[in-house]
């Protein structure tokens, strides 16, 4: 029996038991390439169910969204190391309670699927050792290096040119599972804090002000980066935040879910380079 | 015969509108993203893809407008209108779902007030729109009633050649019979062929769905909440999309000078909706899904006599979550009734 065969029986019995109310997983998309989030509730809807290597979305932005897990009942979903990360990171964070959420882990490798066993986040404690080890996909590290390799001034032409595609559209706030604000900044607008216009300040505006507070809090799931309509090169920025944060305070973004977040805690070792 | 436009003779062409005081525009490919934009000769235009991610609305109803500049002083209180540049303009090698998008908007905007930001960019522009040879999976246009060569909002219709040399000109208004008279020194005159406009199967039925949305019965029904179960709330799909037009007046500045601006909103968002007490009447994903739906399919139609849609696909293209409109009215036509 495949994994994804495994799975489906495994979610619909589950599902028939009453253990979960809900299967957040995938199913097929609009083409052929395509795999779109599928929502079960039935044993018989479980059936459609897909995994193979083109289920690369993070499903995590659904745990968060519109009070899906406030009635205390239990969702299971299918989740990809990056993902399991994310879930990490919610949970370090208090948006999830761990034992609402059943996984069901797995791993794309060289085009195949692979099973990733356990079903309760503690199972994934050891994926955070491995995945902070890992190095981000070369295209990433040779943008980023070629970025890095840049004067502030061509830099700064070069974000402006990114940024001036942008729509706000918000397309990559709604995507990321760390954006699960109530409120976000940009739409108060008593006071406006962040002006709604697409011009140059804007941009910058909403793109530095995502930035920010995603250091440190980042997945690197692309999620933000493929969801862009305009194609901004997101995992650019998430890139270079997530190595400052590594780099000056040791700290690996949902490493696993007990750990302190970055900017919301004291270390007496933390260091004051910023503070003359 | 018709009269040809050779390839060859297309940077010609852009010379000799250049010098008649017009700036051209055209489909460009430029920092990984699509969209029409100033062009100098053919080779900066992107011609061969089937839609550019942005659409042309952007052109004539842009993303942000300056509306009024205000500065206020001890001496004097000063206030500017501020107008859209009066600059004559041509756009090259527009998808007829796009230029369709434009005259589905006309009424709109002339309604109950004339919107001189969107008619004076209108009334300056010419639209030469290019058949289509290539589709996709996304594509609809049929399903909304127009075509791969439908000639609605373009003034000039080109098709392109079978051998690939140059389209097949006609005028279609007489913006557009008075733009070829500049350059008809330009066009030839031939019997070549044009290429086949692609097969686009219709992939819902409109009549059927527009029966179903204006039944009251259906507004609170259980299909809303299953089918935007998926919707993340972005607002890609609406700020994607040639028809769609709401907008939010803002006000940039402190007491004493700012600027008043014209920007693009979106039904997909809970803030657009929500009131000053706090209450929202589209309080979930759901209602602002079925709003848009119910938009572009029932009360446009029943305000305008048209569907606020032209069927370019790119809600369903380009939507993060791989939903969109196709599938939402697919799926109202499959309903048992």
């Amino acid at each position: 029996m495949g994994i994804q065969e495994q799975y489906r029986s495994e979610a619909a019995s589950l599902l028939s038991s009453g253990e979960v109310k809900l299967v957040i997983g995938f199913g097929p998309g609009t083409t052929a390439d395509r795999r779109r989030a599928l929502f079960a509730r039935t044993a018989e809807e479980a059936e459609k169910l897909v995994l193979d290597p083109a289920c690369i979305a993070n499903l995590t932005t659904y745990l968060v969204a519109g009070g899906l897990l406030s009635d205390g009942k239990k969702v299971a979903i299918f989740l990809k190391p990056d993902a399991i990360r994310s879930l990490n990171i919610l949970i370090s964070e208090s948006q999830v309670k761990p034992e609402q959420v059943v996984i069901f882990g797995y791993t794309i490798e060289n085009n195949e699927i692979k099973e990733l066993p356990g079903h309760s986040i503690g199972d994934f404690a050891n994926l955070g050792e491995k995945l902070r080890t890992a190095t981000a996909p070369p295209s990433v590290q040779q943008e980023a290096e070629k970025l890095e390799a840049m004067s502030p001034a061509e830099r700064f032409e070069y974000w402006k040119e990114q940024f001036a595609k942008c729509i706000k559209c918000y397309a990559c706030r709604q995507a990321c599972p760390m954006c699960y604000c109530r409120r976000c900044i940009v739409d108060v607008n008593q006071p406006q804090w962040v002006s709604t216009s697409s011009h140059t300040l804007g941009n910058f505006e909403w793109n530095l002000v995502r930035a920010f507070h995603l250091a440190g809090r980042c997945a690197a799931c692309g999620a933000c980066d493929r969801a862009c309509p305009v194609n901004i090169p997101l995992r650019l920025i998430n890139y270079r935040m997530g190595k400052e944060v590594k780099e000056a305070f040791d700290y690996y973004a949902g490493e696993s879910s007990d750990q302190n977040p970055v900017l919301a805690s004291f270390s007496q070792d933390d260091p004051e380079t910023f503070i003359l | 015969m018709t009269r040809i436009l050779l390839k060859n003779k297309l940077d010609d062409c852009i010379a000799a509108w250049q010098k008649a005081g017009y700036s051209v525009l055209a489909p460009v490919q430029r920092h990984d993203m699509s969209s029409f934009d100033e062009v100098q000769k053919g080779s900066d235009m992107a011609l061969d893809l089937i839609l550019t991610e942005r659409t042309i609305k952007d052109q004539f109803f842009p993303q942000t407008e300056p509306l009024i500049k205000y500065n206020i002083s001890k001496k004097e209180i000063a206030s500017e209108t501020m107008t859209p540049p009066d600059k004559k303009r041509v756009f090259f090698g527009v998808r007829p779902c796009d230029a369709s998008g434009l005259a589905i908007d006309d009424p709109l905007f002339g309604w109950d007030y004339k919107d001189d930001y969107w008619f004076k960019r209108r009334e300056n522009s010419v639209i030469i729109s290019i058949a289509c040879t290539e589709a996709d999976d996304f594509c609809m246009c049929t399903s909304v009633k127009l075509s791969p060569d439908s000639t609605k909002g373009a003034d000039v219709m080109l098709r392109p050649l079978a051998n690939g040399n140059g389209w097949q000109v006609d005028a279609v208004s007489d913006r557009g019979t008075a733009l070829l008279e500049s350059v008809s020194s330009l066009l030839e005159e031939s019997s070549d062929e044009a290429a086949p406009v692609p097969q686009v199967a219709e992939k819902f039925d409109v009549e059927k769905v527009m029966e179903w949305l204006g039944d009251k019965e259906n507004f609170e029904s259980q299909f809303w909440k299953d089918i935007s179960m998926r919707c993340i709330g972005c607002g890609s799909c609406t700020f994607l999309c040639p028809t769609c037009h709401c907008f939010d007046i803002q006000d940039e500045g402190d007491t004493y000078q700012g600027i008043r601006r014209k920007n693009w909103d979106s039904c997909s968002f809970a803030l657009f909706t929500m009131h000053t007490s706090g209450h929202n009447p589209r309080n979930a994903q759901s209602t602002r899904w079925r709003q848009r739906i119910m938009h572009k399919f029932n009360y446009y139609r029943g305000k305008f006599g048209v569907n606020s849609c032209s069927g370019c696909g790119r809600c369903t293209r380009q939507c993060p979550v791989d939903m969109g409109i196709t599938e939402t009215l697919q799926a109202i036509t499959n309903l048992p009734r």
